[in-house]
């Protein structure tokens, strides 16, 4: 379990939602085109039931009578036609708001729609679309609701998270990217990556790299990361016709928007790399206009639009945040409340795994390096380390990378999952690991990042 | 995050407490601080408030200023937690103010009513409803100041206004003079009944006064009319296939012509403009408004002779305005369509969605379409007639088809109605005649010889089910009759809906209800576990019912036995290849040819076994073969399967190698598919049902 120091969580963790709910269950009515705005705290839960008419939570349907349990979320369900819906538990603020921002990305949709429309009949690849805006502006929120409505348009939208401070069907610290042909999971943000069981919504296959630090600027590992999650996707898009003609949409860290003098490099980067077609900045007018006067009216014109920040939108408390990663990384090995996941403790000696870990302070020495493929720049990005007390608590990622390999293979490799290093005993030289699923230590090269932070306890 | 908002509101309140005189630099500095702190919207709103309702009087209008540069250089949150107590507000504010700055305040109010300059949200700075009601109570400030200024009753039928100048007299007035200090919100408030202190409270019947208000009212009515036609144009101009919509815009080009150059009399300028107001949306849910598109206006003086596409016959619904009136009076808190926007007047946004897509099969939204609709509208295929059988109050109907729409409510304004009573269902408004509303400089012509009135059929419910009724003037009036169309065009119409959004900034501020239906109505069929719609066609039947077959193979008792776990990510070449499976796609028929060895072939190589969990066993090789298994994704197992394998005592072979072995040795295959597959099958018989069966 994990235990947060004044979140309670410890406590609350094991069975969170089997505790029938003390408080009745209301009835909460919204006409046509409001939302009913929630924030539930990791140590309670909120059962939502729609009643009647139709409701939607960030683009994603309810289906009608089936309840659903929110645990840690800040939330909204919308409905365009009105709606009843029942709400049992206690959240932490509740309010109804005349007022939102999902006209605009219906809008979005829509014209993405017609784009796709297009690219379907023509075969030519479909929007590619960046999500860009300060921290806590809805980002994710908007690239949820559009990939939601693009599913329920019958699309396959690729999604692209480059945002280390939450995952998308993986870790934080990790940059993933997984078309969605089936439905979102409410509940749950994203859905699941494949587990061995029955999944009540159907999983999603995500591509994941293994980044490892906390901010965008941190390093040299983020844009030669890009460039390879860039390459894949690419090459995905050529091979699959449902996937092109949807084409993607990427979610990046509110850091990346902050820029330096109105320069960006990491969104040109971005830009450049994924051959984006359309911008959708969120809330900064600022990046707004210092976007739409480099690209607007350059030769391969770029769509940039703005679009307002949804009154919703809340600020999320770093303890919240880091709440939020910790539910995701628990979930990774523990499943969640509906699908229980058995991962799978075992011991390693300190000869069985090679980690790597990022250098403290390469990010100095390669600043300006430019090309990142260099070559003396490759030998300096990880270190090897010998398990310490050090990594305790740290993912590991596990990459296909072999520990031979030149550090850039290492660090584009894809990663195939994520150990959990729970002791590491130093006079027997052995670690104990908890791993998701039974089998051999992998052989391979793990990567330990800095990034997320050190999640205490989660075995035991 | 509430102290936060604490010490924000005490900031702003200090900042406003600065504010003595009417400083631009001060009130843009204001409404920064507003814009950087939306998030405490609500309490920045509620000092503002009290603020203006208790500073003293000379620095009220700055603060109100203020109010003015936050609505309209922000606008939501801003708009809706000050428009809630906009009325109070604005109304103890103007009670204690001076004559220069209450001129200065309607200045606000008018600009209230109309769009932010400059602003691509054609919606007004407030909705109307919150300025009309103020509007309607400064109206009758006025006319009763009038009235006590030159002390003489302009008209004999209220007598509350000589209450009000004999209160005037008394040395204690009654307790409801503290005027406006606590007025009664005109959406909450009860009709005051004789309680009327020397202003008048506002009440939400303006037809008490509409004598003296005859003049304000016109130049209202105008503004409304205009502003109606404004939005029709604009749902015109977004759906410009639709003849009602057209139909609709005609008559109003027509009214306001009437109103620019006749004078009617005040009792059907009530009537109208209850009418326009029933018609025009309600401002809090999104209203049709698009920055503005002039389709070419069609006018038809009220002169012109009448195209003589039918005659209606005078025995049309008759009306004595009159009587119709004083029936209505005595129900007013009923009849007054303000204090009940929203079933008195549905959205016009919704009804330009639903008339691509009447209600079909949309699960269950009946409570929040109050207005009659006539449902699914394949039951009634007569549109004419839908209206009143579900409307408020239709056993007090007694004409059995009361005008639906506007132009036939014009035309009964001023009809002679001297056989009125005589048809119950006036021939012209068959149906089955194309144009469903007579040209309506037809129906005025005939309308202008308004003559004595007969005993009239009519009451107050007539009015009210013309009310309710009118919104509706798109569907019945649409030529081809709802009724008799088949279901198909229901639901593929939204699919055809232009989809015209460009990529702009501009653009996505524009409020499109109508392509909405895309996400709903195009997809009626919605699966009642994880909410997926599907098409309403054969095609989408089947497919639900392969996802329901999905469901139920998920719904595995026996899963968390077996230790279930995360599954590693595939690598990077793998993902590239892999191919989104769609759980309702039929079973892939592309593999092998379709012959009967084939067919042996293709059943040996579906069968497959869950990778074991049992590490010898997951090492080792086919028994027969010695080749190793490869582990592969199943979506109908949602695991790592080994294809083409087969388990047999305890030991896993290749499913074909075990075939032609266990051919030789004439040992049964055993059944592979495993306990995940559930026994629940679609009824369409697909390949992998056949499969199932044959297993044995």
């Amino acid at each position: 379990m994990i235990a947060l120091p004044g979140l309670n969580l410890g406590a609350q963790a094991p069975e969170p939602l089997n505790v029938p709910t003390t408080s009745a269950t209301r009835t909460q009515e919204l006409s046509a085109n409001t939302e009913y705005r929630f924030e539930v705290s990791f140590a309670r839960s909120l059962a939502i039931k729609l009643v009647t008419g139709t409701a939607e939570y960030f683009g994603t349907e309810l289906a009608p009578a089936t309840t659903y349990n929110f645990s840690g979320a800040k939330g909204a369900v919308f409905t365009w036609h009105g709606c009843k819906l029942e709400i049992g538990g206690e959240a932490e603020s509740e309010y109804v708001a005349e007022e939102t921002q999902m006209m605009s990305a219906a809008n979005a949709h829509f014209a993405l729609e017609a784009l796709r429309e297009r690219a379907h009949q023509t075969r030519d690849a479909g929007p590619r679309v960046l999500v860009v805006g300060p921290e806590n502006a809805g980002k994710t929120s908007l690239v949820k609701t559009l990939t939601a409505y693009a599913v329920k348009s019958g699309q396959q939208p690729m999604v692209v998270n480059l945002d280390p401070r939450q995952g998308m069907l993986s870790v934080p610290g990790s940059f993933t990217a997984a078309a969605f042909s089936s439905i979102l999971d409410i509940e749950e943000g994203w859905g699941s990556s494949p587990i061995s069981g029955p999944s009540p919504t159907p999983v999603k296959m995500p591509l994941v790299y293994h980044y490892g630090l906390r901010d965008a600027e941190e390093g040299t590992v983020f844009r030669p990361l890009v460039t390879r999650m860039a390459l894949a996707v690419t090459s995905r898009l050529e091979e699959d016709p449902a996937s092109k003609s949807a084409g993607f949409i990427i979610d990046t860290p509110g850091a990346v928007a902050q820029g330096r003098a109105g320069v960006y490099e990491n969104i040109e980067h971005i830009i450049s790399e994924f051959s984006v077609t359309t911008i959708l900045v969120l809330g900064s007018e600022r990046l707004y206009s210092d976007l739409s006067r480099k690209y607007s009216n350059s030769a391969d014109a770029i769509a940039v639009v703005r679009l307002d920040k949804s009154g919703g939108c809340v600020d999320r408390s770093d303890a919240y945040m880091k709440a939020l990663r910790h539910a995701q990384i628990r979930a990774y090995f523990f499943g969640n409340s509906e699908a229980g996941l058995a991962p799978h403790s075992q011991s390693a000696g300190f000869d069985e795994l090679s980690i790597f870990r990022v250098k403290e302070g390469s990010d100095m020495q390669f600043n300006d390096g430019g090309d990142a493929y260099g070559g003396a720049a490759e030998d300096t990005i990880y270190e090897r380390v010998t398990p310490s007390s050090e990594i305790v608590n740290k993912l590991l990622a596990i990459t296909t990378a072999a520990p031979t390999d030149g550090h850039a293979s290492i660090r584009d490799a894809s990663v195939r999952g994520y150990l959990y290093v729970a002791e590491v005993d130093e006079g027997k030289k052995r670690v104990k690991l908890l791993a998701p699923q039974p089998g051999q230590v992998p052989s391979t090269a793990v990567v330990c990042g800095r990034w997320p932070e050190d999640v205490a306890s989660l075995v035991g | 995050m509430s102290s936060i908002s604490d010490e924000v509101a005490a900031d702003f309140k200090d900042a406003l407490q600065d504010l003595k005189v009417n400083s631009r630099p001060e009130i843009s500095n204001l409404t920064l601080i507003a814009k950087e702190n939306t998030e405490h919207a609500q309490a920045i709103s509620t000092v503002l408030e009290n603020h203006i309702r208790t500073a003293r009087p000379e620095w009220r209008l700055p603060s109100l200023y203020v109010l003015d540069s936050i609505v309209k250089n922000i606008g939501t949150p801003y708009t809706v937690y000050l428009g809630r107590g906009l009325y109070k507000t604005f109304m103890e504010a103007y009670s204690k103010v001076d004559q220069p700055t209450r001129k200065a305040m309607e200045g606000l109010l008018r600009t209230w009513k109309q769009p932010v300059p400059e602003s691509m949200d054609s919606r007004p700075v407030f909705p109307l409803e919150m300025t009309s009601d103020i509007e309607n109570a400064l109206n009758k400030m006025r006319s009763v100041q009038a009235q006590m200024q030159s002390q003489r009753q302009v008209h004999a039928l209220p007598a509350r206004p000589v209450i009000a100048a004999a209160w005037r007299n008394t040395p204690t007035p009654p307790q409801n003079g503290a005027q406006f200090v606590a007025p009664v919100d005109p959406r909450a408030r009860q009709f005051p009944g004789q309680q009327f202190g020397q202003l008048p409270q506002p009440t939400p019947t303006p037809d008490q006064f509409s004598q003296p208000m005859g003049s304000v009212d016109l130049n209202e009515l105008k503004e409304e009319v205009g502003k109606l036609i404004a939005t029709t144009q604009q749902a015109f101009a977004l759906n410009f296939s639709d003849p009602s919509l057209q139909q609709k815009l005609n008559a109003l080009l027509q009214l306001k012509k009437m109103l620019d150059t006749q004078t009617l009399p005040p009792q059907q300028l009530e009537a109208v403009r209850n009418q326009i107001r029933a018609l025009a949306p309600p401002p809090a849910p999104t209203p049709v408004q698009m920055p503005a598109f002039i389709p070419p206006p069609i006018v038809h003086t009220p002169q012109q002779p009448p195209t003589p596409t039918f005659q209606p016959p005078a025995t049309a619904a008759p009306v004595n305005l009159a009587q119709m009136l004083a029936n209505f009076q005595s129900p007013p808190a009923v009849m007054n369509p303000s204090p009940a926007p929203a079933p008195a007047a549905p959205n016009l946004a919704d009804l330009i969605a639903r008339m691509t897509t009447p209600q079909s099969s949309t699960p269950n939204p009946a409570p929040f379409y109050p207005s009659p609709f006539p449902g699914p509208s394949g039951s009634t295929p007569v549109p004419a007639h839908p209206i009143p059988a579900s409307a408020p109050a239709p056993a007090a109907t007694p004409v059995p088809a009361p005008p639906t729409n506007l132009a036939q409510l014009l035309a009964s304004f001023n009809k002679p109605s001297a056989a009125a009573a005589a048809a119950p269902t006036p021939p012209p408004f068959n149906p089955a005649l194309p144009p469903q509303i007579p040209n309506l400089s037809q129906l005025l012509a005939q309308a202008q010889p308004a003559g004595a009135a007969p005993p009239p059929p009519n009451n107050a419910s007539w009015l009210l089910n013309a009310l309710s009724g009118l919104p509706n003037a798109g569907t019945p009036s649409n030529p081809t009759p709802l009724g008799s169309e088949p279901m198909t065009r229901q639901s593929s119409a939204p699919v055809n809906v232009h989809n015209d959004v460009e990529l702009t900034t501009a653009s996505m501020k524009q409020p499109r209800p109508h392509l909405i239906s895309r996400l709903y109505d195009a997809k009626p069929n919605i699966c009642t576990t994880c909410g997926r719609r599907f098409d309403a066609t054969s095609q989408g039947r089947e497919k639900k019912a392969r996802h329901m077959d999905w469901h139920f193979k998920m719904k595995d008792p026996d899963a968390a036995k077996r230790g279930v776990h995360r599954s590693w990510y595939f690598t990077e070449r793998e993902w590239i290849e892999y191919r989104e499976v769609d759980e309702t796609a039929p079973e892939d028929t592309t593999n092998g040819p379709s012959g009967a060895a084939g067919r042996v072939k293709k059943q040996a190589k579906d069968r497959y076994v869950l990778v074991p969990q049992d590490v010898t066993l997951a090492h080792a090789p086919c028994p027969i073969c010695q080749e190793n298994f490869e582990p592969q994704w199943s979506k109908d197992a949602n695991d790592f399967v080994w294809m083409d394998a087969v388990k047999v005592g305890g030991k896993i072979y290749h499913a074909t190698c075990w075939e032609e072995y266990s051919k030789g040795a004439g040992i049964a295959t055993p059944s592979t598919p495993d306990s995940v597959l559930g026994k629940r099958t679609a009824e369409t018989g697909t390949p992998a049902s056949g499969k199932k069966l044959r297993a044995f």
